[in-house]
C-alpha cells in the first residue's frame, strides 16, 4: 500500500506542476482521467478486491456467445 | 496535426521492424502445443500469408505520409466512425502489452528468480518501457540494431552449440497434424508475430523518407522470419515432440547445451535476449498505445500519459490472466480471433477506401 501511495505521488510531482505552469488543461484533463482509473485498479490490486479481466469477457463473447472457437 | 515530432529513417524502420519481429520469439510456444514438429512450416505459411496484409499496412502508412493510424482512421472513415475505429485498435495495443508485460513477469518467475513477487518484475518492467517510450522514437530507432544484433547473436551462437545435439529425423513426419490444428497455428503465427506489425502504421508516420520504406520494412520482417524459423527448427530438432510438454521449450533445449562439462547452464543466454527483445517490443507496442490515445485525445503532448498508462498496465498485466495456462488458451482462441479484423480487415480496407475516394488528395483540397 505505501508502495502504491507513494508510486502514485511521485506520478503528481513528475507531471502535474509542468502541465499547470503550461497551461495545458486539456493535457490534464486526460492525464487525471487515467491517473485515477490507474490509481483505483492499483488499490484494488493491493486490498485484493478481485479485478474483472477483459479478456474474460472477450473469450465469453467470442467463444460462448458467438460460438467462434478453435476445437 | 502529428504528436511527435522526431524522426526516424527508412533504414532504421528495418532494425524496428525485424527487433519488433524478433520480440515474439518467446511467443512461438503458443504455437508449438498446437502445431508441434510442423512449427517451421506454419512460419513459412504465417510469412506467406501476412506479406500481402503488411505490404497494405505499409501502402498505407505510404499514402498518408507524415500522418499516424488514429489520424488516418479520421480521413478514411470520418471522425466518429473513425474515432470507433481507432478505440478498437487502442484498446488492442492496451491488451496486447498487458499481454507481453505478463510474458516477462511469468518467464522470470518461472524460470530465474521463483521465489520474487510477480508484481515487482512487471512494475520494474514497465517503469523500464516507460522511461524508453518518454524518450522517443527517435532514441528507440537509433539503438534499434543493437537490439535485432543482440537477439540474431544469441539464436545464431545457441544453435551452433546445440548442432551436436540435435536429431533431423525429429521434424517427420511432414503433414500428419489435422488441417484444423494446421490453420489454428497459422492464424496463431499470422495473428502474433506477423499481424502485430501493424504497430508500425502509428510509427511510420515518422518517416523522413517514404522512398525505401517498403524494401526496408519487408527486409526487417524477413530478418525477424529468419529468427522465428531457427529458434522452431532448432527447439524441434534438440526436443523432438517433447517440446511440446515444456513451458518454454527454447529453455529446455538451451539446458541441454554441454561443451565439453565447461559450457553448460546457458539458459541464462535465453533469459537475457528474451528481456532484451520483449522490452523492444513492449517499448513499440507502448509507444503506440500513448501516441494513439495522445492523438485520440487530441492532446499536444503524448509525456503526460506515459507513467498513468504505465500503471495501469502493470495491473491489467497481473491480473488478466490467473495463470499461465490460461494465457495460452485465452489466447490461442479469443485473443487471435479479436484481433483479426484489426490486422486483416481494416488496413486492406482503408487502402481500397482511400484508392477509391483519391485520399488524402481529396482532403487536403478540401483544406483539411
Amino acid at each position: 500500500m505505501i508502495f502504491l501511495l507513494l508510486i502514485y505521488a511521485f506520478i503528481i510531482i513528475i507531471n502535474v506542476p509542468e502541465l499547470i505552469k503550461k497551461k495545458e488543461w486539456r493535457e490534464l484533463i486526460a492525464f487525471s482521467i487515467l491517473y485515477i482509473i490507474g490509481f483505483a485498479l492499483g488499490l484494488m490490486y493491493v486490498l485484493g478486491i478481485p479485478i474483472p479481466s477483459p479478456m474474460k469477457g472477450l473469450q465469453h463473447l467470442i467463444v460462448e456467445v458467438l460460438g467462434i472457437k478453435y476445437p | 496535426m502529428n504528436i511527435e515530432k522526431g524522426k526516424i529513417s527508412s533504414q532504421q524502420l528495418l532494425f524496428l521492424v525485424a527487433g519488433f519481429v524478433q520480440g515474439s520469439v518467446l511467443l512461438i510456444d503458443f504455437t508449438v502445443g498446437i502445431t508441434e514438429q510442423q512449427t517451421w512450416i506454419v512460419v513459412f505459411i504465417g510469412l506467406a500469408i501476412t506479406t500481402p496484409f503488411f505490404l497494405s499496412f505499409v501502402m498505407l502508412a505510404k499514402r498518408f505520409q507524415g500522418m499516424n493510424l488514429i489520424q488516418i482512421n479520421d480521413v478514411v472513415y470520418g471522425r466518429l466512425m473513425g474515432k470507433v475505429v481507432s478505440a478498437y485498435y487502442i484498446f488492442f495495443f492496451l491488451m496486447t502489452l498487458s499481454f507481453n508485460i505478463r510474458d516477462v513477469g511469468e518467464l522470470y518467475i518461472t524460470f530465474l528468480m521463483p521465489d520474487t513477487p510477480f508484481i515487482f518484475f512487471l512494475t520494474v518492467f514497465t517503469a523500464t518501457c516507460a522511461y524508453a517510450v518518454a524518450k522517443g522514437i527517435e532514441v528507440l530507432a537509433r539503438v534499434s540494431h543493437l537490439f535485432v544484433v543482440t537477439g540474431l547473436f544469441v539464436i545464431i551462437s545457441t544453435f551452433i552449440l546445440l548442432i551436436d545435439q540435435m536429431d533431423f529425423s525429429n521434424f517427420l513426419p511432414f503433414f500428419e497434424l489435422p488441417f484444423v490444428r494446421m490453420f489454428q497455428g497459422i492464424h496463431i503465427m499470422s495473428a502474433i508475430p506477423f499481424g502485430e506489425t501493424l504497430v508500425f502504421l502509428v510509427i511510420m508516420g515518422c518517416l523522413n523518407n517514404t522512398k525505401h520504406m517498403i524494401k526496408n520494412s519487408y527486409i526487417g520482417l524477413l530478418i525477424g522470419t529468419i529468427s522465428l524459423l531457427i529458434v522452431s527448427a532448432r527447439n524441434t530438432a534438440v526436443l523432438g515432440r517433447t517440446q511440446t510438454i515444456w513451458t518454454s521449450a527454447s529453455f529446455q533445449s538451451i539446458r541441454l547445451i554441454d561443451i565439453g562439462t565447461v559450457l553448460t547452464r546457458m539458459d541464462f543466454l535465453i533469459g537475457i535476449a528474451q528481456t532484451v527483445l520483449i522490452f523492444f517490443k513492449c517499448c513499440l507496442f507502448f509507444y503506440a498505445l500513448v501516441v494513439s490515445l495522445s492523438q485520440l485525445f487530441g492532446l499536444k503532448s503524448y509525456l503526460p500519459l506515459v507513467l498513468p498508462l504505465a500503471g495501469i498496465e502493470v495491473i491489467i498485466a497481473a491480473t488478466v490472466f490467473q495463470s499461465p495456462v490460461d494465457h495460452a488458451s485465452i489466447t490461442q482462441n479469443a485473443g487471435i480471433i479479436y484481433s483479426a479484423p484489426l490486422m486483416f480487415i481494416f488496413p486492406p480496407l482503408s487502402l481500397l477506401i482511400a484508392k477509391i475516394r483519391g485520399l488524402p488528395r481529396f482532403e487536403r483540397g478540401k483544406g483539411k
